[in-house]
């Protein structure tokens, strides 16, 4: 019975519920949003066993902070913030890891593609849904994390430069620079794959 | 073009342009092809990409079950949660000590102030005895007989420290 009243019941009302300490009820709402969640990871991590974990870990924060959910914008929203956190969080240290400068490699590779001719076929009126999301999906997994970082925050996550500069810790115009590369980029692939 | 000109037309695209520059670029992308025509390329990559992440195209699952996927997060939750201290046991002992402890002090105090009005008023000895409360120890009393040279310490049972743990139960010092 109580199980029905979850599965029936608005977010906003899972979330007051939530707050009160009922574990049943934020259970719903992580199966309303996991594979948002996951999917936002993904799409940022390239690889599924650090999706997993970093999504989980975005559902334990989201309880232990739910108190501070005002409900200023949605759940669903403010849950995939807290995820989106978490990945740049883990790609700075993955970064970190790294001996090679990435900045270097970004500037050169960016140098070629602002050279590049531009593609005038539109990819959404050739392809079909299914061919179109995987040629994409291949696209975004040839790109460097800051690359895809930037495309998921501004296409995806609709931010705005100066926000996507603060969550990534750099410049507007670094932001403007790394967006327009990965846009052409992605052009670039799209119409390779096509041929 | 020049690289600062792309980005502007990006901008232009994305809306981050103040009114009045975005105008100033929709009347030279009007003129301009290459500048025309690289914006209808970032259109089209963007038209792609809302494609790709639209809800009804989206294909991404999470590849584990529900009940799989929710029993480590819940485990977690559990884990860092605070739990809250459970509430003690209501046995014999507590109630002893909650109900019969300051009882028995009473008692003490009872007997020893009867005993102190019962010499008193023999008129054998003008201050024959003093009864003295540790206050600080409301388990404890001591009572001080100087006609008998004799100090006696009363101690509530149970013990609650040290010395009342190794003694029997009443104290006689000599003086």
């Amino acid at each position: 019975m109580a199980e029905f009243a979850h599965s029936s019941a608005e977010d906003s009302a899972l979330v007051r519920a939530s707050q009160r300490g009922d574990t049943d009820a934020f259970e719903e709402l992580v199966a309303r949003h996991r594979d948002k969640i996951y999917a936002r990871a993904f799409s940022m991590m390239r690889n599924e066993e650090e999706a997993i974990d970093l999504s989980q870990e975005a559902w334990v924060k989201g309880w232990q902070r739910l108190v501070q959910f005002q409900g200023d914008s949605s759940f669903a929203t403010w849950i995939t913030r807290i995820v989106i956190n978490l990945c740049l969080d883990e790609l700075r240290k993955q970064k970190r890891r790294r001996t090679e400068s990435i900045e270097e490699m970004d500037e050169e590779s960016g140098g070629v593609e602002r050279q590049m001719p531009v593609v005038t076929t539109n990819p959404t009126e050739r392809l079909e849904r299914g061919e179109l999301r995987q040629r994409i999906d291949q696209a975004l997994a040839q790109m460097s994390n800051e690359h895809r970082t930037v495309l998921v925050l501004h296409e995806f996550e609709e931010m705005e430069y100066k926000e996507i500069a603060k969550a990534m810790d750099c410049s507007i115009g670094t932001v403007m620079s790394r967006l327009f590369y990965a846009r052409r980029k992605l052009a670039s692939l799209l119409a390779d794959l096509k041929q | 073009m020049t690289e600062e000109q792309q980005l502007k037309v990006q901008a232009f695209l994305d809306g981050e342009l103040p009114e009045s520059e975005g105008q100033e670029v929709a009347a030279w992308l009007a003129s301009d092809s290459d500048a025309s025509a690289l914006l209808g390329e970032l259109k089209n990559t963007r038209a792609a990409l809302k494609e790709f992440d639209s809800p009804a195209t989206a294909g991404v699952k999470l590849p584990e079950s529900r009940e799989f996927y929710w029993s480590k997060i819940k485990r977690e939750i559990e884990r860092t949660t605070p739990v809250a201290a459970p509430a003690p046991k209501a046995s014999l002992f507590h109630w002893f000590r909650r109900v019969l402890m300051p009882l028995g002090t009473l008692a003490a105090l009872a007997l020893v102030a009867v005993v102190a009005i019962h010499s008193f008023s023999g008129g054998q000895h003008p201050m024959p005895m003093a009864a003295n409360v540790m206050l600080g120890d409301p388990g404890a009393l001591t009572y001080r007989d100087d006609a008998q040279d004799m100090t006696v310490v009363w101690l509530s049972y149970p013990a609650e420290n040290k010395f009342a743990e190794t003694s029997s139960g009443d104290t006689l010092s000599p003086k």
